[in-house]
């Protein structure tokens, strides 16, 4: 076990190698360079050569991405082209509020979506279970911004229940019931569509494992309904779950750029958008690799948290 | 989900009413997107302008409701004769918001730190338009703590507009020195606002400077928070967590005009937004095809229905109503026929194809794919098939330094009425792209001297007579389809009081006082 965790931790390296070969490419030869966007309209060309010699782009893109590697390495991320503020600094600023939003659209879209699919898969085809499916169908169509731009106006603007945006009130506030009332519609906004999808995948595998003949020998000794479906049912359900509920971790930290930009969430997202339209290469680069690193780190766990769930998956 | 979303306002407990009113003092202000830098000089964006001004100021200023120039931290100045030097008398007893005295090496350091390579603040930062707004200064020097001196290479009579631009502010050497590469996270001038603090994302707070030299400042503290998505904003001021917006988008225009418990403030801006034509290309070396163009394109539509009010139709560069503007200046109406004429004359009676392109957005660019479609229709009516071809706005302006350009469309923040900051620029054949922002490629030997003639003489009406003719040239010559000037749109609280937009899309929000 020990050695399967320290061989998944070494092969981070080439993975976040790639990740950072393939980034600063796609940054580097898409259309657009800093320097012209910094400057505007009104650049002459001195700026512009002046600009560009300062930043560093004047040279080959293998110098430029060996010099870059070259400080990674050591710890330092470098310096964001445009607020000239450490990018590490910056990123991990960010990537608190990131933090909270994924965890807990990730919890709703864990607890909801099971609970869902639990109770869809005790008695299909009753209303629940058909209601649920056409939310499902409805939560897995609809755009994030589009969803929570409705939400927003709906509970925001006219009902006056949830602040809009941001993350604490421009003023006072601060504590944790500060947080909540902002966390709620974003959170929702973004775990929307994984509850569907859990709460499908749940529902289908659960009604695959209430058909096993271990569940009807559960019934048959007497136990009660409830332990039947959780103890004996839910547990052997949950490998593939689990498993689904790592992706979307994935898909939730990508949704998050989304989300956090209809919401004014001050999360990595934010930061990365703002980084990517002012192509502030190192800004972007530093926080694709902390986002990166952290998708690998959660595939790990869900992966560790098999042996858990089931005895007879050994790593060696 | 709408039952968990009511659980979950019940849990936090905030049912009814979240927004509670802002502290006494307090204003909160909306901006389109979070300010990057607040060192003036490495400013290059509108939403850092409109914050960091209040922190920082310039030797002279705008005057309150134009970008007329009236004494800012100079009391008054001299030109000498040939034009060459401007002479500053700085006011008595102002300091930075650090205590460091304002005066004349202070003047020297700020200005000089931008294109000096040798001076010692020079590495500390990235001064993107050194070259724009000081490619013409030889050097300031210190005449006394009180006097300093601006020594020109040749005269350029916008002299003095340049120094009132946020570029030119004179900010404290003792900050800079000591916070080295992080001065723009820690600006200090003499404003009236200091700097407190800034919440990456979230917000930047500035405090009153209750020694203010100019007025006593009303707001104790203003607040400034990004908010990027446009419904988010407006949400949040309609339900009265913010004081002020501006940029509302023309889509809300309407909305809010209607909405008796808030004010809305219009502006027009010194702004163009224009249809740039390749004037060395063919079919459009031709005068007659340009004119065309002018009268196919129907900008009263443009605005009406595109911008909805948020612009104004343009008969020029220059903003009207301004000292440089020609008011008899004619304008070309929306004469399909006549175009088709003009066409028929330039040897074209069946159009022609060409392509258009157009930046999916960028600083000043107002809707540019929606008012690019309309023109689009336009000409099409009169035999012109033109392509639209959107770009990214970086590659976008990478792209028009090609010179492979036949239409594009783009936009100038001359940031002051004066008609240099936007003809010579734009439309002076020395500033052809790549080495300056004559995208246009127009070159008129009359036109280029009236505006060096005009750069020379320093007395302002016998400038605005030398406009007055070159725009003439201009809109004979028809170079672009001149589209529209950007009106500013502001929304305030009623609980604002004071507030002006300002034709130089500055947000003055020391001018404020709270109900």
């Amino acid at each position: 076990m020990k050695r399967y965790v320290a061989r998944r931790l070494l092969l981070l390296v080439p993975v976040l190698a790639g990740v950072s070969i393939v980034v600063f490419m796609v940054l580097h030869l898409s259309p657009g360079d800093p320097a012209e966007i910094m400057l505007g309209s009104q650049a002459t060309q001195a700026d512009l050569a002046r600009l560009r010699a300062e930043l560093g782009l004047t040279e080959p893109l293998p110098v430029q991405y060996v010099r870059w590697l070259a400080h990674v390495v050591r710890g330092d991320l470098g310096r964001s082209l445009w607020t000239k503020r450490p990018v590490l600094a910056e990123v991990l600023d960010r990537f608190k509020a990131t933090l909270v939003l994924t965890t807990c659209g990730l919890v709703l879209s864990s607890v909801i979506g099971i609970g869902l699919g639990v109770a869809s898969a005790m008695r299909p085809h009753s209303l629940l279970d058909r209601g649920s499916a056409v939310a499902s169908l409805f939560g897995a169509s609809m755009p994030v911004f589009w969803l929570g731009i409705v939400l927003m106006v709906l509970f925001s603007l006219w009902l006056g229940w949830l602040p809009a945006s941001g993350m604490f009130a421009p003023y006072g506030g601060g504590d944790l019931r500060d947080l909540i009332s902002h966390l709620v519609l974003p959170a929702v906004t973004l775990a929307a569509a994984s509850i569907t999808i859990v709460a499908r995948l749940t529902r289908s595998t659960m009604l695959e494992v209430l058909g096993q003949d271990y569940i009807r020998t559960a019934r048959a000794k007497g136990l009660i309904e409830r332990a039947v479906v959780l103890r004996h049912g839910l547990k052997n359900a949950l490998v593939p779950i689990v498993t689904v509920i790592g992706v979307q971790a994935g898909y939730l930290l990508g949704g998050a750029v989304l989300t956090e930009t209809v919401f004014a969430w001050p999360g990595v997202g934010t930061l990365m958008v703002q980084g990517i339209l002012a192509r502030d290469f190192p800004l972007v680069q530093g926080a694709v690799l902390v986002v990166a690193l952290t998708f690998v780190l959660v595939n790990l766990a869900v992966d560790l948290l098999y042996v858990w769930l089931d005895p007879r998956i050994r790593y060696e | 989900m709408i039952a968990m979303l009511m659980f979950a306002a019940l849990i936090v407990g905030v049912v009814p009413g979240v927004a509670g009113a802002q502290p006494a003092g307090t204003l909160v202000v909306g901006l389109v997107a979070e300010p990057v830098n607040l060192d003036p000089p490495q400013v290059t964006d509108l939403n850092s302008n409109r914050v960091s001004r209040r922190i920082a100021e310039t030797l002279v200023a705008f005057a309150e409701d134009s970008t007329k120039i009236v004494p800012g931290l100079a009391e008054s100045w001299t030109i000498s004769n040939d034009g060459l030097q401007y002479t500053f008398k700085l006011r008595k007893g102002i300091a930075f918001h650090d205590g460091t005295p304002l005066d004349a090496a202070a003047v020297k350091f700020s200005i000089e730190r931008q294109f000096n390579p040798d001076h010692p603040a020079n590495k500390l930062g990235k001064y993107p338009f050194a070259n724009y707004f000081f490619g013409n200064v030889k050097a300031v020097e210190v005449l006394s703590p009180e006097r300093v001196a601006f020594l020109l290479k040749e005269p350029r009579a916008s002299f003095l507009a340049v120094l009132a631009a946020g570029a030119a502010s004179i900010v404290s050497p003792t900050a800079v020195m000591k916070w080295g590469n992080d001065y723009a996270l820690h600006p200090v001038g003499t404003g009236p606002f200091k700097f407190a603090s800034w919440d990456r994302g979230q917000r930047v707070i500035l405090e009153k400077n209750p020694s203010y030299w100019k007025h006593p400042v009303k707001v104790d503290r203003v607040i400034y928070r990004p908010i990027v998505e446009d419904q988010a904003r407006l949400t949040e001021f309609l339900t009265g967590t913010l004081d002020v917006i501006v940029g509302v988008p023309p889509d809300f225009v309407g909305q809010l005009e209607s909405n008796p418990k808030i004010q809305l403030l219009k502006q027009v801006g010194a702004h163009v937004w224009y249809l740039g034509i390749n004037n060395q290309k063919k079919p459009f070396d031709d005068k007659r095809v340009r004119q065309a163009l002018n009268y196919a394109v129907n900008k009263d539509a443009i605005v009406r229905d595109v911008l909805k009010g948020t612009g104004a139709p343009s008969k020029g560069p220059v903003l009207p109503g301004t000292w440089g503007a020609d008011a008899a200046l004619k304008a070309y109406p929306y004469d399909p026929a006549r175009a088709k004429k003009l066409l028929a004359e330039a040897g074209y009676p069946n159009g022609f194809s060409t392509t258009l392109w157009v930046p999916e957005s960028g600083s000043g660019m107002q809707s540019p794919v929606a008012m690019s479609t309309v023109m689009q229709s336009n000409l099409k009516a009169v035999g012109v098939t033109v392509t639209l071809q959107t770009m990214e706005w970086g590659a976008y302006l990478a792209k028009l330094r090609s010179k492979e350009q036949d239409l594009f469309a783009l936009s100038w923040m001359a940031g002051s009425e004066d008609p240099d900051m936007v003809l010579y620029p734009l439309l002076h054949s020395s500033q052809w792209t790549p080495n300056g922002p004559n995208r246009a490629l127009y070159k008129n030997p009359r036109f280029d001297e009236l505006l060096t003639q005009a750069r020379q003489v320093t007395d302002q009406a016998k400038r605005a007579e030398l406009y007055r003719e070159a725009q003439r040239l201009l809109v004979e010559d028809a170079p672009w389809v001149f589209v529209d000037h950007e009106v500013q749109i502001a929304a305030l609280s009623k609980r604002v009081t004071g507030f002006k937009l300002h034709p130089s899309f500055d947000l003055r929000v020391e001018t404020i006082s709270l109900k």
